[in-house]
């Protein structure tokens, strides 16, 4: 349990971002003995062996969603999905900026898999260097003979293209994604027909989450027996967790599934900072519902923490101290979804901006109590009604947060001023 | 004994059975929830749904819940399947609509009063069958967008009171494939613009403001013109071309207001052109004639109907017992209904006995109703299609939206070529299937050349595309020298329109009874004053003033289509009923019953003057009419030749 280095396992090598490092520590070797050792077919029993599961957050089990694509049906396409932008999540942009070549990697190895041609790393706008960085390395990849032509003389060829996008959170739902890399306005599509029959260009695709694919050259050389060892039953392998907010030592760290929250808050984060006592967290990232210092003892496991109401999404841990006020926290979160939201579809694009109007009143303490239970009225009626997750999850920490923090919620109500920060305030000074 | 449980077993009957709020029905597979609810009476409101297109659950107002499913499900999206459990009426679907009504009127203006769509508007329709009583948002936070964007002369855009619904933009991407409109900005400042902003330069604007469900895209030429609650609505046919678009002619105040689409599958499918859409309040400025009016060489005098019918049958008798009946000539056009022509032939051939009579200028050899065979839906079932030169679309616009649903949706090959084109210029077609070849009137010789080469290998149907509203009707009642009711053979052939013209302008007529020449273009307007100079006997009954109205030695005015009943055929021999939507514009009686009046006054009495009893003598003469009856298209087996 605790700290497994796996993928992060050369993360700091110096010149690792070049081909020959990248090869000097073993690189490349996944892909070569992914081309030579199976077919597609074996390698996609291989992953399902692993128990891998999807890492940019719905947790969809890897080798399952390659299953679905439709036999005989070519061309099909791979997009990596670098479109990190939930808030709190910068474990991919940390994957990218020390090991490209791994992603690289892994890319090549899931279209040999899936028989891709061409495959698309979209990264999201904001990572201006990182595409920079991307493109470098598919350069020398490709001049090597690792991408193109032939791969490594396997008689299997596959094209990468880097494609950045312009910004927009959306953009990291698959469909939307797609919708962008065709040069269209990034919406989500109506789903079905889902991804893997009607993709990319109206062809079968898969998108997969950079961490996903950084795992599969330790899968094909190791084996997914190896894999699945690590961690859990249901949650196999390591996980990259960004934690930030209120903690001594804040990062991306890389964990064995199943270890318990407490043990990553304590040993790898430095506990909470200035010596204050935990209020709640967030384990998932922006959209995932917020949870309390009893759960820190749950462990790292996306069932266990789903089942206590929340999800660990994208991994992305935030931690809030006792002088956080939920009310400003939820604003903040809540905003986000307003500026993101697409526009597709009406309870999304007014409910977020009801929303957000509704909850600048309250924290500066200006709403009455009917309004706040109007706040929890437009939140059940974005919940589940809106086209894509976007509008969904723009209700969730918010609602858990009036949930767990209703006394704090009401409190501001016609106070005409934030009371936990007036109260922090004290505190702090005392 | 446990009874059983187990469901009886789904018919194969190819449907699947569905039960929504507790009524069922077996469906087509793949029919949407939407549409099995409308089969079933059940009312489900949508916004972004649209009949024409294809689904996008952007709104979200259709959300109903199904058996099993998780989450509420957009029924405009949701196809049906065996067994499938609806309902619309729990609370969770009540909330839901209620909570989406108040989504779409955060930001709405309410500006109900001042709005064009007051009355026939769905936002407003369905917030008060289904939205909250108040709102909740406070009206000082609202979005403000621009309220009177011009998007071109004929459309207006109010950024404020669109509800996004897609329809506008899916309208340009899927009906008409031109993508003028686009969507700009994100969340809630997403609005519908004009591509690079440039104005729309489609020929079929005039669909916006229909598929609108809300005033937020507008009519320039019918805003503020009319609320819908004072408008009287009559069904009609579009009266600018053949295509026969189906319409709903809106007028108040005794004035045509709009002319609205009415949606024909089998013609139109709800799309009209701008051209056809406009031309109805045209119709509201334009000169009339008004009285009977008798002309001869010491001046004119308005007279009583009965007077000019009088003085009318009097003067052509003159004519014939001078110069024998083939010194009369009788001209229609292809704006008169199938009553009126039907009259009018048998007043040529039979009162008259001419056989000079035509309804059009150009002479039609070998006219015969095979060039008529295609049908504007078969277009769809065709595995291709070849439009010769451009003018079958000019002619028919609305034509154009059919080919490109046969083309995107039905994958059949469109092939534009030039008007002459040969086998070799038509280039590969598909080996099986039927071919459709569509002309013009001015190519049907071309047309008639290229069936006879392809269908030496292929089924071949051909469409041609005939001049003026009723230009089909002309044909199929023998309005023509050379063919007679039905396309039967003539004793005797006589003059078509421009040679009865010519011999009228120099002498040999003398005699010319003309019903609407006004139509004709100006080009022919130097013949049409030598003529009128020349004719001793000029009769003419017509609704404008035209170059033959002023010099008519008998003028009688005409009632405009839209003030009449009857019926018009349209290019593919679609048989469909004309009434009338304003009262006429003169005292006059109708066309049939002058031409009826006529007739008794030169000794043929009894025939009919109402357009329906014309009608039951017409559709006993013509088969193929009686079998088309309302609606339904004139087919005639094949020409009955001599």
């Amino acid at each position: 349990m605790g700290e497994h280095k796996l993928l992060t396992e050369h993360f700091g090598t110096e010149g690792l971002q070049t081909l020959a490092v990248y090869e000097r520590v073993g690189g490349y070797q996944g892909l070569r003995e992914a081309l030579s050792r199976f077919t597609p077919e074996t390698l996609i029993d291989e992953v399902k062996a692993s128990g891998l599961r999807g890492r940019g957050g719905a947790g969809f089990p890897t080798g399952t969603k390659w299953g679905f694509l439709p036999k005989d049906v070519f061309p099909r396409y791979l997009c990596c999905n670098a479109d990190e932008s939930e808030p709190g999540c910068f474990k991919d942009r940390a994957l990218i900026d020390e090991n490209p070549h791994q992603l690289i990697e892994g890319l090549l190895i899931a279209a040999y898999a899936l028989q891709v041609n061409t495959a698309f790393i979209y990264i999201r706008g904001e990572y201006h260097d990182q595409r920079l960085l991307l493109e470098r390395c598919v350069e020398e990849a490709r001049a090597a003979g690792h991408i193109g032509a032939n791969v490594l003389g396997s008689g299997f060829s596959c094209d990468v293209i880097v494609h950045g996008g312009a910004g927009a959170y959306i953009c990291g739902e698959e469909t939307a994604l797609i919708d962008s890399l065709e040069g269209y306005r990034g919406q989500p599509r109506l789903k079905p027909p889902f991804p893997a029959l009607k993709g990319l260009y109206g062809k079968p695709t898969v998108v997969n989450n950079v961490e996903t694919l950084s795992n599969l050259p330790h899968i094909v050389q190791r084996g997914g027996a190896w894999f699945k060892q690590l961690g859990t039953e249901k949650s196999a392998g390591t996980r990259l967790f960004c934690c930030s907010g209120h903690i001594n030592r804040p990062g991306t760290y890389e964990i064995a599934m199943g270890t318990p929250i407490r043990e990553l808050l304590e040993e790898e984060c430095g506990g909470i900072w200035k010596d204050r006592s935990i209020k709640a967290f967030q384990p998932g990232g922006g959209s995932m519902q917020v949870l309390l210092p009893e759960h820190l003892d749950l462990p790292l496991d996306m069932d266990a923490v789903a089942q206590a109401g929340s999800s660990l999404g994208a991994g992305a841990m935030v931690f809030m101290d006792e002088t956080t006020c939920m009310v400003n926290v939820s604003m903040r979160l809540v905003d986000f979804y307003h500026h993101e939201s697409c526009g597709k579809c009406a309870p999304c694009r007014e409910g977020t901006y009801f929303e957000s109007d509704l909850m600048h009143r309250l924290e500066a303490g200006h709403l009455t109590l009917e309004e706040l239970h109007t706040l929890a009225d437009i939140c059940d009626n974005m919940n589940g009604k809106c086209f894509c997750p976007l509008g969904d999850t723009a209700t969730w920490f918010v609602m858990s947060a009036f949930k767990a923090f209703r006394d704090e919620f009401e409190a501001h109500c016609g106070a005409g001023a934030c009371p936990v920060r007036t109260a922090s305030a004290q505190l702090v000074t005392a | 004994m446990a009874a059983d449980t187990t469901p009886p077993a789904a018919p194969e009957d190819g449907l699947v059975g569905i039960t929504i709020d507790g009524r069922t029905a077996r469906v087509a597979k793949g029919t949407l929830v939407t549409d099995a609810s409308a089969i079933l009476g059940i009312h489900i409101p949508v916004y972004c749904a649209h009949p024409k297109m294809d689904p996008v659950a952007v709104c979200r107002m259709c959300l109903v819940h199904v058996e099993k499913m998780p989450k509420l499900q957009p029924a405009c999206a949701t196809p049906v399947s065996e067994g499938m459990v609806v309902s619309t009426e729990r609370a969770d679907v009540a909330k839901t609509r209620e909570g989406v009504l108040e989504f779409l009127l955060l930001n709405h203006p309410l500006d109900c009063p001042v709005c064009d769509r007051g009355g026939e508007c769905d936002l407003q329709d369905f917030a008060f069958r289904y939205g909250p009583q108040a709102s909740r948002f406070p009206i000082t936070e609202k979005v403000h967008f621009n309220k009177a964007v011009p998007l071109s002369d004929r459309i207006e855009l109010d950024q404020e009171r669109c509800i996004l619904c897609w329809r506008c933009t899916r309208y340009y991407d899927e009906i008409t494939g031109e993508k003028e409109l686009v969507l700009q900005e994100r969340g809630v400042h997403t609005l519908v613009n004009t591509f690079e902003g440039k104005p729309l330069t489609s020929a079929f604007q005039g669909n916006l403001p229909e598929i609108c469900p809300v005033g937020a895209l507008t009519n320039r030429k019918y805003r503020f013109k009319a609320r819908p609650w004072d408008l009287q609505r009559t069904k009609g046919v579009c009266p600018t071309c053949s295509y026969g678009c189906n319409i709903n002619i809106d007028s108040r105040d005794f004035e045509i207001k709009r002319f609205a689409s009415r949606d024909n599958p089998l013609v139109d499918d709800m799309w009209l052109c701008d051209r056809g859409r406009d031309s109805g309040p045209s119709w509201n400025n334009v000169e009339r004639i008004r009285r009977p009016v008798l002309r001869d060489a010491t001046g004119s005098r308005e007279v009583s109907v009965s007077e000019a019918v009088a003085a009318a049958a009097r003067s052509l008798r003159e004519v014939r017992e001078r110069h024998g009946p083939s010194s009369i000539a009788v001209l229609g056009s292809a704006e008169n209904t199938n009553e009126e022509i039907w009259l009018l032939q048998r007043l040529a051939r039979t009162a008259l006995e001419t056989p000079h009579l035509d309804h059009q200028l150009e002479a039609f050899p070998d006219i015969g109703p095979e060039e008529h065979a295609l049908g504007i839906a078969e277009i769809e079932q065709c595995a291709a299609v070849i439009v010769l030169g451009d003018e079958p679309e000019r002619e028919a616009p609305v034509l154009t939206l059919r080919l490109f649903k046969a083309q995107t949706k039905r994958g059949v090959a469109i092939r534009r070529v030039v008007a002459q084109a040969t086998r070799s210029l038509v280039g590969e077609l598909p080996a099986e299937g039927l071919i459709g070849l569509i002309a013009d009137e001015t190519n049907r010789e071309h047309a008639t050349a290229l069936a006879g080469e392809l269908s030496r290998s292929h089924q071949v149907r051909r469409m041609t595309v005939t001049r003026g509203v009723n230009g089909r009707g002309a044909k199929d009642l023998g309005m023509l020298p050379n063919s007679g009711p039905g396309y039967t053979a003539v004793d005797q052939a006589g003059k078509a329109g421009r040679h009865i013209l010519e011999a009228s302008a120099a002498g040999l007529i003398t005699g010319l009874v003309v019903m609407g020449g006004s139509v004709w273009s100006a080009s022919v307007t130097p013949l049409l004053e030598r003529v009128a100079a020349a004719l001793e006997v000029l009769v003419v009954i017509d609704t404008r003033p035209g170059p033959l109205s002023r010099a008519a030695t008998v003028l009688i005015p005409g009632h405009a289509i839209f003030e009449k009943g009857g019926t018009v055929t349209n290019m593919e021999g679609r048989v469909q009923r004309v009434r009338p939507a304003l009262p006429p514009a003169t005292q006059t009686p109708s066309e049939t019953r002058i031409l009826s009046a006529l007739a008794a006054e030169l000794g043929a009495a009894g025939w009919p003057g109402d357009h329906l009893l014309i009608n039951r003598e017409l559709v006993t003469a013509v088969p193929a009419y009686a079998r088309a009856g309302n609606g339904g298209r004139a087919l005639f087996e094949a020409a009955v030749r001599a």
